[in-house]
């Protein structure tokens, strides 16, 4: 399979993945923490490489169709709009890209942190867990077996 | 080819009924050799160390083989499967990456034909696999509290159940609003210190191992104890086939060591613990004069009744957060108030409801078991905040029923890196699992909206689900209808046993580890008494 440059479309697909998830509050954008990691993976695999390239070359000829070409020029909703049609047109393509834009996203150290947990590894320090006594099983416990007898 | 000293008993398999079996087979005085096509799992290989943990899990760290992809993995052709197989290569099996979920057979599960009129009974019941349950649980170290009455009393459980924490007793309230029965889980993961392993932090995500021990992979529980035992472990080692001695019995397998050269490893009596994959697979490559259709195979049942349990997966959406990223993560409630036979509602046999922890950050986005991916664009942010950690996925179990047409064979092209036919899996959900399954889905829509979740959603079949593999070599005491006998034993080669979860004849609606492993140790126990 024949290697496609996708970091040269960088610029692309960051916009693509700022209208996939757009900065909010104090969330970041994907496209300021998640496409590293988009860029990476397809570093790994010539075939993820070459889907994610069709997206975006699926993406500029959306955008060709109906306007002036330039997906980045484009206001946020017509790029919503756009990214909705190729979604339709090209579904499994469009899965893909969806996937590992959230996968780096969402294990992106900052979101993680916005999202109220620690970032980092697990361990050695694991979790609190609220270990308040159970709740009362007495009900349960009444009504007695409710296995068959054999 | 060369030739290892002959050992007493050869093991095939160090996941979790090989580890039992090679233990109390080597601590009986028994020469026991064990070959394992993948190696030990360094604790510190675990992806809990890095910060990158969680993108693991659909990586290097999937519990598909054929995501997966390690040298020590195999192929399989589950195309013709409405589930995929799931399974771990390593010393520890699948207990690698299991989520440790450890509910015990009913008794009634042993004797289905008797009581519904459906598949077979064991040749073995309850009351006989109840001493090695209890042994099994010592030697796993079983968090739970006693006194369920879904079960015969049990004996104690060796350290407190793991605790509910705010997702649990959300849930638990929506089962006593409806007035059915839940319990805290039986799992075999430690809340306090126990027979030298440490006790949970809670970390979450047992599906990609436990680095400290806590989780009872048969790695940290039984395999120390076997080989202190004198057992010998046997890594990276890859059975081609078992071989046949000129009076018809095993006398050994063939096997590739890690640099790929042959070996013959021979044995007086060999032990099948490859999962119910595995060892079907094994048992169809092993063909000779005798047995032109695969080892042990005059039935024609080797690889056919296969079994997995349908997964139904139903989720909740709750307006408070939930703290569901902590604890372990398969282990919180379980709820066998459909388990047993009613006929009224459509369907034969029963099944449970097993309540897991919440989905960590980028399950959440991606929709977890249900599958729902959380919308992009402008709306994600509110979207995915409505989602994360205020959601309760219930798991509907359900038994599944033999059929023969369910089945494990050879796939005629598909081979492993040393050229070793590879498995070929074909599984159809039947009409009676879908109607559990759907039965299940509405029960379980009203436990969550009884505990207070405003919004439902549900994966009918989860594809992703074959995390039990059974039947495919079940036990019976009638030649033509089984593989096995009563003690383990392949009927048509008597010095041949097999202990995984293929030996199951039916697999009821709770999870296997712990009544496959009681079962082996049964087996192994068996081989000791006739030894002596």
């Amino acid at each position: 399979m024949k290697r496609v440059a996708l970091a040269a479309q960088r610029d692309l697909l960051a916009l693509v993945l700022d209208t996939l998830v757009p900065a909010s509050g104090e969330f970041p954008s994907a496209g300021a923490v998640a496409l590293d990691h988009v860029l990476a993976v397809a570093a790994t695999s010539l075939e993820l490489e070459s889907r994610l390239a069709r997206t975006l070359q699926a993406v500029e000829e959306a955008a060709r169709v109906d306007g002036t070409g330039d997906f980045a020029r484009r206001g946020v909703d017509d790029r919503e709009s756009i990214l909705r049609r190729v979604e339709q047109s090209h579904p499994e393509l469009f899965e893909v890209l969806v996937r590992h834009t959230y996968d780096g996203y969402y294990g992106h150290p900052t979101v993680i942190a916005r999202l109220g947990l620690e970032p980092g590894p697990l361990h050695p320090r694991g979790h609190q867990v609220e270990t308040a006594a159970l709740p009362d099983l007495a009900r349960v416990s009444a009504r007695g077996p409710i296995y068959r007898q054999t | 080819m060369a030739t290892d000293d002959r050992t007493d008993v050869l093991v095939i398999g160090a996941g979790a009924a090989g580890a039992a079996v090679a233990w109390r087979l080597a601590r009986a005085g028994i020469g026991v050799v064990c070959l394992e096509q993948g190696d030990w799992v360094d604790p510190r290989a675990y992806p809990h160390w890095g910060a990158d943990w969680e993108l693991h899990r659909h990586t290097d760290w999937s519990a598909e083989p054929n995501v997966r992809r390690l040298p020590q993995d195999y192929p399989i052709n589950d195309t013709g499967s409405s589930i995929a197989p799931l399974m771990y290569n390593a010393v520890g099996g699948s207990t690698i990456h299991w989520s440790a979920h450890f509910p015990r057979f009913r008794p009634s599960d042993f004797r289905v034909r008797t009581l519904d009129g459906v598949a077979d009974d064991w040749p073995i019941d309850y009351a006989t696999l109840e001493p090695f349950f209890d042994l099994n649980d010592r030697m796993m170290g079983v968090a739970g509290i006693t006194g369920d009455p879904a079960y015969p009393p049990k004996s104690p459980r060796q350290t407190p159940p793991i605790p509910l924490d705010t997702l649990g007793v959300t849930i638990a309230r929506g089962f006593e609003r409806l007035g059915w029965h839940w319990w805290p889980s039986d799992s075999a993961i430690l809340t306090r210190d126990y027979d030298g392993r440490r006790a949970c932090n809670n970390c979450g995500p047992c599906d990609l191992g436990c680095p400290i021990g806590a989780k009872a992979s048969t790695d940290v529980t039984y395999w120390p104890k076997a080989l202190a035992a004198g057992a010998r472990l046997l890594t990276r080692a890859r059975v081609r086939e078992i071989t046949l001695g000129p009076d018809g019995l095993a006398d050994g397998a063939v096997y590739y060591d890690r640099a790929g050269n042959l070996h013959a490893q021979k044995a007086r009596a060999l032990v099948l613990a490859a999962n119910g994959v595995g060892t079907p697979r094994l048992l169809l490559n092993s063909r000779s004069a005798r047995f032109p259709d695969g080892l042990a195979n005059r039935s024609g049942l080797v690889g056919r009744h296969l079994m997995f349990h349908p997964y139904a997966m139903v989720r909740g959406v709750f307006d408070r957060p939930l703290g569901g990223h902590r604890g372990p993560i398969g282990c919180s409630i379980i709820s066998q108030e459909f388990y047993e036979t009613d006929l009224a509602r459509g369907f034969v046999r029963g099944y449970s409801f097993q309540v897991a922890r919440g989905l960590s950050p980028i399950a959440s986005a991606n929709g977890g078991s249900v599958g729902d991916r959380v919308p992009w664009g402008r709306e994600h942010r509110r979207a995915y905040d409505d989602r994360f950690d205020r959601t309760i996925t219930v798991a509907i179990i359900g038994e599944d029923l033999p059929e023969a047409g369910n089945r494990v064979d050879l796939d005629p092209t598909l081979a492993d890196g040393q050229g070793i036919p590879a498995p070929r899996v074909s599984y159809t959900l039947s009409e009676n699992s879908r109607r559990m399954l759907d039965h299940g889905i509405a029960r379980a829509r009203e436990a969550l909206e009884a505990a207070g979740a405003h919004e439902v959603a549900f994966n009918p079949l989860l594809r992703a689900g074959g995390w039990h593999l059974m039947g495919t070599a079940r036990m019976g005491r009638d030649p033509a209808t089984s593989v096995i006998d009563a003690e383990g034993r392949c009927h048509d080669v008597p010095n041949l046993y097999i202990v995984d979860g293929s030996t199951m004849v039916t697999c009821a609606g709770v999870n296997p580890t712990s009544t496959i492993q009681a079962v082996a140790l049964y087996i192994a126990e068996g081989m000791i008494r006739r030894r002596a």
